[in-house]
């Protein structure tokens, strides 16, 4: 099931994604697959995530030839620092045990800034967490309460200072930009305190308004006026030239690191197309070809498992053009961009040629560009990554026609 | 004969007719409990989902009356909206009397007197009835008053009730019976019948609904349709329960249905007059203006390949519409479709929805547009409502357009705004008087089409809501009409093509420009809308290029979700219409064509 060249990536190992679903308070922007710890919840998570993974541990990768070792892997969630650090050491070493992982992997978290303590951080580092996601969001008060957030401005601020002096690898801290009615000069003042607790990470986006949460329901009744498109633009560029005056260079429209060795080794694995384990309710895997998921809500994930069953909801076999069309959707996000001559080897399609125009206009105005190798977004690019993704054709006007005529025609 | 009574229930939208319709049927027995359901009488789910009544349904119940006499009542309730006052005019010609109903929060409303008027028309006798009196905003002195002074009826022979909670049907359904008057007509004469509605039965094909002035509709007769001159042998007859209930005659006074193997409604005419092919009458009951279409859209499907399932769903609709006219129409930017035309936007709107619903169809319509007269330099005298049939303009001698009168009723101190807004849409010979309780009548002869465009949202918005409307057509007169085009990097757009005054060019083309640069899709260039008439620029705007939509997030391994809504956008990229250079999206033509409606 390798796709040929995925070596050329630089991606290789396998990513294991453990979904943790729960969260003491559901923000109201929220649309994951989240649920509050209360009614036993909380207590049946374990003995479920410790069944799956003895379930998948037989045929991880479903009749598939399984793929590289796992390198990586990460917990995310809701808020998996709602997990005590031995709860999470017995996930860790179920998976050691059962599935095929190299020596020391990779390990990411995502915590929130109230559940960041001494204690706790000497278990995760115990347990060689070396990336620590922390959920701040906003490190404004009207922000936070905006958002649905518990955790105040300073315990935002101390849990990122705490954090770095317990010496964890990568701490990373998320932010939300794009509230109604921010400017250009309050977004900066929250770069700014970002950037003056020196994390080594940061992750920016903005606020989108997902359909069936408590936002949606405010904007349809006129309560929540989104940013319009065009701030929105505005403050993406304002983060990416900011931050990489003091440093913080980008890896993905919404990723910045100090260092390469800061970047997170795990979320780039989803954006090269590089296969995934994941597990827990809603959990997404990806074989190369195959994507499955997990059932979405806590109850009936628990009880596919405990009745031994594999608590997948659906699959979908990509095509060749959906391939593609990922690869350049996911390519034209990261700072990499896409290396055409892969590109070409694995799909089949020569995307300079079959967009010279659209090529050549994406690079006059400054938003894309081609250095012979590789289609790279540039700053302003990867700002408006989806709608370059949009306009860009996987075939060549005419080609599938003239190629059939070209075939038929001698021998008539 | 003296134990009938043809009544219907006519008042303002919303002022509660199809919910008395549903406590007299209840209180008379007319459905079993189990099978009851609000607005019973609204069938169509459209009707139901809207809450609002679109056809107008009859319906016979059994009365037992404190005289003790049983009496047959022959109900009809009617449509509030003004664009199926034709519906309340056919009803009319069955009856003999009318309940009038007037909210009691909301006071008489323009409908309330355009519908009494038209009943005078009919010299029916009219009860009041003054309704939603359970309402804390309820205001019966003031509804009384309005009575008096609005209507000039007598208010204390209102009858108060309120037909959510049931209260005052057992004084409505006396005041029916005595102070309606019995249906006269002797039965013994030859057959005279009024058809004052059809309905369409996939099995048995057309059901007309009569009433019988007098002689009798029996099954096995040859009847002759007056107007039409065309004979059918009688299939069956009965009346109208909520079910059919089968009848060996229907005798003069009595209302019921006739199925008589007509296969389409167009086959007959509403007013039409049905007598004994052997033995027949010789005049027909005075007729009924024939509602015709005065708004004309075109409609296209979104994917050509629907073309033939839209003219076949058109059949269908037409079957039971008689109102809706439809012809082939061509455009290149949007390719075939129907020219259709509606009683009003209402209608259209109506009509959309069933085809989009009912049969599936995803559709753009174009701008609603009223019937134009053209005189040619040549003498000749063109109509037309499609602005791609709109002669030369160096051809055009003249043209006139029709007008309305409009309507509105409010309370006096929205005089000023309102006024305002008939001026601005070009009303001649405004006046007003005041009604009781400070409220006024406003009344202005208005080009139609200047009620196509944003009126009813406009009259709602400066009047808060407390406007109501009412229109009737009443002539054609002169008018200064140009055709505006919609250009595209300089190719014009057919479908956005537009006949309007010459005064309200400008702000229409910007209008839409704007509208459509606001959908467009940026492209890698800069693109210009503008509206020009003939080769004149009357305005324009720009499309900047490359929309700048941010990138949004993209967490997890869930790229499905993220892959699929970039298949939904490339998929509606493919389907876009080039105009030129350009492709528009079916989106934008959706957008800029929405329509309102009330
Ligand atoms: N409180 C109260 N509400 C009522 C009463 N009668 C009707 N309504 C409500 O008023 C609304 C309109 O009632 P309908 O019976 O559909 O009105 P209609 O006159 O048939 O409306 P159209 O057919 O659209 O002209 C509904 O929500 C009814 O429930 C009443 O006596 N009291
Ligand atoms: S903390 Fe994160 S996962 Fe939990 S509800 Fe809030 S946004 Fe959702
Ligand atoms: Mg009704």
């Amino acid at each position: 099931m390798h796709l040929p060249g995925r070596s050329a990536l630089g991606v290789d190992g396998t990513g294991i994604y453990v979904h943790v679903p729960f969260c003491s308070k559901i923000c109201p922007y929220c649309d994951f697959a989240v649920t509050t710890p209360g009614g036993g919840r909380r207590r049946s998570y374990l003995p479920a995530i410790l069944g799956e993974i003895g379930l998948v541990c037989r045929d991880a990768w479903r009749g598939a030839p399984p793929p590289a070792p796992a390198d990586t892997i990460y917990f995310g969630g809701g808020t998996p620092s709602l997990l005590e650090p031995d709860e999470l050491e017995e996930i860790l070493g179920a998976l050691a045990r059962r599935l095929d992982l190299v020596a020391e992997p990779w390990l990411g978290l995502e915590a929130n800034p109230e559940d960041v303590t001494p204690r706790r951080l000497a278990g995760w580092r115990r347990l060689g967490v070396r990336f620590l996601s922390l959920g701040v969001q906003s490190f404004d008060e009207d922000g936070l309460a905006f958002l649905g957030r518990r955790h105040t401005a300073a315990e935002a601020r101390n849990a990122v200072a705490v954090a770095l002096a317990a010496g964890i690898e990568t701490v990373s801290v998320d932010l939300i930009c794009a509230l109604p009615g921010q400017s250009p000069a309050s977004w900066r003042r929250e770069l700014e305190i970002a950037t003056s607790l020196a994390p080594q990470h940061l992750s920016c986006y903005q606020l989108t308004v997902e359909p069936g949460t408590p936002f949606a329901v405010m904007r349809r009744r006129g309560r929540l006026r989104e940013l319009p498109e065009p701030a929105q633009g505005e403050l993406v560029l304002l983060t990416h030239t900011w931050l990489a005056e003091r440093g913080y260079q980008p890896y993905e429209v919404c990723s910045f690191a100090v260092a390469p060795e800061h970047r997170s080794r795990h979320n780039p694995k989803y954006w090269r197309h590089a296969p995934y384990l994941g597990l827990g309710p809603s959990a997404h895997s990806f074989d190369g070809q195959r994507r499955w998921w997990n059932l979405r809500q806590l109850g009936p994930w628990a009880e596919a498992v405990a009745r031994g069953r594999r608590p997948v909801e659906d699959e979908e076999l990509l095509t060749p053009m959906q391939l593609a069309l990922e690869e350049l959707m996911l390519g034209l996000r990261t700072v990499e961009g896409i290396e055409l001559d892969g590109y070409r080897r694995r799909h089949g399609v020569d995307l300079v040629a079959a967009n010279r125009a659209t090529c050549a206009a994406l690079g006059r105005d400054g938003l894309l560009t081609d250095d012979g190798g590789r289609l790279r977004p540039t700053t302003a690019g990867l700002a408006v990554a989806d709608a370059m993704a949009r306009s860009l054709d996987l075939e060549a006007d005419g080609a599938v026609e003239s190629a059939e005529a070209g075939s038929s025609g001698p021998r008539a | 004969m003296h134990q009938i009574r043809n009544f219907c229930i006519i008042a303002h939208i919303d002022h509660g007719k199809s919910t008395l319709a549903d406590r007299l049927i209840q209180r008379c027995g007319g459905v079993a409990d189990r099978d009851f359901r609000d607005q019973i009488l609204d069938s169509m789910e459209l009707e139901r989902e809207r809450g609002i009544t679109i056809k107008s349904n009859s319906v016979t119940l059994d009365y037992q009356a404190q005289d003790g006499k049983t009496y047959q009542l022959n109900l009809i309730d009617t449509p509030g909206h003004v664009d199926f006052s034709h519906e309340v005019r056919r009803s009319l010609m069955s009856c003999e009397g009318a309940l009038l109903l007037v909210d009691a929060s909301q006071g008489v409303e323009a409908q309330t007197v355009a519908n009494l008027y038209l009943a005078l028309e009919y010299d029916l006798e009219v009860v009041p009835v003054i309704n939603k009196i359970d309402l804390p905003a309820a205001d019966i002195e003031r509804a009384r008053e309005e009575i008096s002074e609005d209507l000039g009826l007598d208010p204390y022979e209102a009858v108060l009730a309120s037909a959510k909670l049931g209260q005052g049907i057992d004084e409505i359904l006396e005041a029916i019976v005595q102070r309606l008057p019995a249906p006269e007509g002797d039965p013994e004469a030859p057959l005279q019948a009024l058809i004052f509605d059809a309905q369409y039965d996939s099995y048995r094909g057309v059901v007309l609904l009569c009433r019988v002035r007098q002689g009798a509709l029996r099954a096995g007769q040859t009847v002759r349709l007056m107007h039409t001159g065309k004979e059918y042998d009688v299939e069956e007859v009965g009346l109208l329960r909520l079910k059919k209930d089968k009848r060996n005659e229907l005798a003069a006074g009595a209302v019921g249905y006739a199925i008589a193997g007509i296969k389409t409604v167009r086959d007959i005419a509403i007013g039409d007059t049905v007598t004994d092919a052997s033995q027949p009458v010789d005049t027909p009951l005075p007729g009924y203006k024939e509602a015709k279409p005065v708004v004309f859209s075109s409609i296209y499907p979104v994917s050509t390949e629907e073309y033939e399932d839209l003219g076949k769903a058109l059949d269908k609709l037409a079957l039971n519409d008689a109102a809706l006219t439809y012809d082939k129409d061509s455009s290149s930017a949007l390719g075939f479709g129907y020219r259709c035309g509606f009683l009003g936007l209402l209608h259209l709107d109506v009509v959309q929805e069933r085809l989009r619903r009912e049969y599936d169809l995803s559709l753009i319509l174009s701008a609603p547009s009223v019937r134009y007269r053209v005189r040619l330099s040549s003498g000749e005298e063109l109509k037309v409502d499609n602005p791609s049939l709109f002669p030369d303009p160096s051809e055009v001698e003249s043209a006139t357009e029709p007008y309305i009168k409009a309507s509105v009723m409010m309370p006096e101190r929205y005089i000023g705004v309102v006024m305002e807004l008939c001026r601005e849409r070009r009303g001649l010979n405004t006046t007003f008087h005041y009604l009781a309780q400070g409220r006024v009548e406003l009344t202005s002869e208005m080009p139609l089409a200047e009620v196509l465009f944003d009126f009813y949202d406009r009259l709602k918005s400066v009047t808060q809501g407390y406007g109501s409307f009412d229109y009737e057509v009443l002539d054609y007169r002169p008018t200064e009409l140009v055709k505006v085009d919609i250009l595209v990097n300089g190719d014009p757009v057919d479908a956005l093509a537009q006949l309007v005054h010459r005064d309200k060019a400008r702000q229409r083309a910007l209008h839409y420009c704007e509208r459509l640069a606001e959908t467009i899709p940026k492209q890698q260039f800069k693109i210009a809308v503008q509206g020009a008439i003939g080769g004149t620029i009357i305005a324009r705007t720009t499309i900047n290029p490359f929309r700048k939509d941010v990138t949004a997030r993209c967490y997890g391994g869930d790229i499905t979700r993220k892959r699929k809504l970039l298949e939904k956008q490339r998929e509606g990229k493919k389907r876009m219409k080039r105009v030129g250079s350009i492709e528009i999206p079916q989106s934008a033509f959706v957008a800029v064509l929405k329509t309102d409606v009330d």
